[in-house]
């Protein structure tokens, strides 16, 4: 637990918060887990729980929402650790990744609910995307991604930012952007890529 | 099989969640078996991971507790499951159906009764839904059943990069058909069409006038025969009711389409009699 004594600070809000910097004792708490082994849970929640709520908080935006949608995740965590391997990513990705589709999944639901009548009202997309660039100056970790963020060209921060933290499905995008299908497409995808590297994520 | 180029470009659209309902299936079934995507996939979710953490905010308080209250009570899948089809995974996940076609034990699940054209369905649950599992003697069958889904997503692609309206290849295809049949059912105004080719194995529905799902509820299309139903695949209407969706299964078998309302992620079985049945025969 080499990294124990480093934590992250929020400058973000009210929440004030602090998270353990990424490191191996996730895989071998979220390896107990699928072993059943609640205390693990307990002790992962408590590593993690705070940007599993964040990531969900970010899209779904709604707190009571929120919290829903972070109890299914920490759930579904747990019901299905079983599937987690270690070889193929982080612990922290694998549950990111799942509790930033559960955010998506619940936005979109959200959307079927209500686009009828504030799309033809014309309030489509009412979330300004001026926004997407404020909660990335508000989120606290690492100048690193601000910086790789910065490292892409507009369309390409634009087309992540816009599906990752607002949920905008690509097509949605393309019409916000005003940009061909097949160009948001590739320009998420090269994005992605140019993080990747400057994250130097393996 | 069938595989263009850009199908690959997909994995960063997939990776931030962009992909829309069924899309997103469909990749899933690319991914499958398509290995240099799978570790694109894997790389830039990790990357997207890192922009989802740059955020965190404490739990309200209490969530802890019930969390660890809930978790009591749920039961973990076991190990073997994990080492499950592509197919149960994706099934699990989101929506693709577990039974893509009949003949994988759907049959013991539910039995369909048809009576004078009406069609209902009598669910014969043998033990927790929740327990069926596609046997691995299926493995080859599901291999081929990937290889499907995949030439469909290639044609969805194909259409949708030169256009966001769903005028899909497998469309065309299906009404240029020979043996193509329509079938259109309307109750207030709400309108179900399918149009199947039974030598093609291939069918699309249109949906025209329909409301949106219910909150955290999707219509599900069943393709119906005499052993029982099997999920076909989801659909939402769009902001003008409208929506259109390549099935996917044993089209060729089916004599009839159903359409319920489900779970968000579908359902392996029908929850309730359909709200709307069409008699392909």
């Amino acid at each position: 637990m080499a990294a124990e004594g480093r934590w992250l600070h929020p400058v973000a809000g009210a929440d004030e918060v602090t998270v353990p910097v990424q490191g191996p004792d996730e895989e071998a708490l979220l390896l107990a887990v699928a072993r059943g082994d609640q205390a693990a849970f307990a002790a992962l929640y408590d590593r993690i729980g705070a940007l599993v709520h964040g990531i969900v908080r970010r899209v779904v935006r709604d707190p009571a929402q929120s919290e829903e949608v972070t109890q299914e995740v920490m759930v579904e965590v747990w019901r299905t650790a079983v599937r987690f391997d270690p070889d193929r990513g982080s612990a922290r990705t694998w549950i990111l990744t799942m509790a930033h589709r559960r955010a998506i999944d619940r936005v979109r639901s959200e959307q079927a609910s209500r686009n009828r009548t504030q799309r033809v009202a014309g309030q489509q997309h009412a979330r300004d995307f001026d926004e997407v660039s404020e909660h990335v100056e508000v989120a606290f970790e690492h100048e690193q991604v601000r910086t790789a963020l910065d490292t892409l060209t507009d369309l390409q921060r634009q087309a992540v930012e816009l599906a990752y933290y607002q949920g905008y499905t690509y097509r949605e995008v393309a019409e916000l952007l005003d940009t061909p299908l097949g160009t948001v497409k590739t320009r998420m995808r090269d994005g992605l890529i140019r993080l990747r590297d400057a994250l130097g994520v393996a | 099989m069938v595989e263009r180029p850009d199908l690959h470009t997909l994995t960063g659209a997939y990776a931030v969640d962009a992909l829309p309902d069924g899309e997103r299936e469909l990749f899933e079934a690319h991914l499958a078996v398509c290995a240099a995507c799978e570790q694109e996939v894997q790389e830039l979710q990790a990357t997207a991971a890192r922009l989802g953490a740059i955020s965190a905010s404490r739990p309200p308080a209490g969530l802890r507790a019930r969390v660890l209250a809930e978790i009591d009570g749920v039961r973990q899948e076991r190990p073997e499951a994990a080492a499950h089809t592509v197919l149960d995974e994706l099934a699990a996940r989101r929506s693709l159906p577990r039974l893509v076609t009949g003949g994988l034990g759907i049959a013991a699940a539910l039995l369909l009764v048809a009576v004078g054209g009406l069609a209902a369905l009598v669910l014969s649950l043998q033990g927790q839904v929740a327990d069926l599992e596609v046997v691995a003697s299926a493995a080859d069958q599901t291999s081929s059943e990937l290889r499907t889904v995949t030439e469909r997503l290639a044609q969805l692609e194909q259409q949708t990069t030169d256009t966001p309206v769903p005028t899909s290849s497998a469309l065309t295809d299906v009404l240029a058909a020979p043996d193509a049949v329509t079938v259109s059912v309307t109750h207030d105004d709400v309108l179900g069409r399918v149009v199947a080719s039974p030598t093609r194995g291939e069918a699309v529905f249109i949906a025209e006038g329909w409301e949106p799902a219910p909150h955290q509820h999707t219509y599900v299309l069943w393709l119906i025969n005499p052993d029982g139903a099997a999920p076909a695949g989801l659909f939402d209407p769009d902001e003008d009711g409208r929506a259109t969706r390549v099935m996917t299964g044993d089209v060729a078998g089916a004599t009839a389409v159903g359409i319920t309302i489900e779970p968000e992620g579908g359902s392996p079985v029908p929850s309730d009699e359909p709200m709307m049945v069409l008699q392909l025969s």
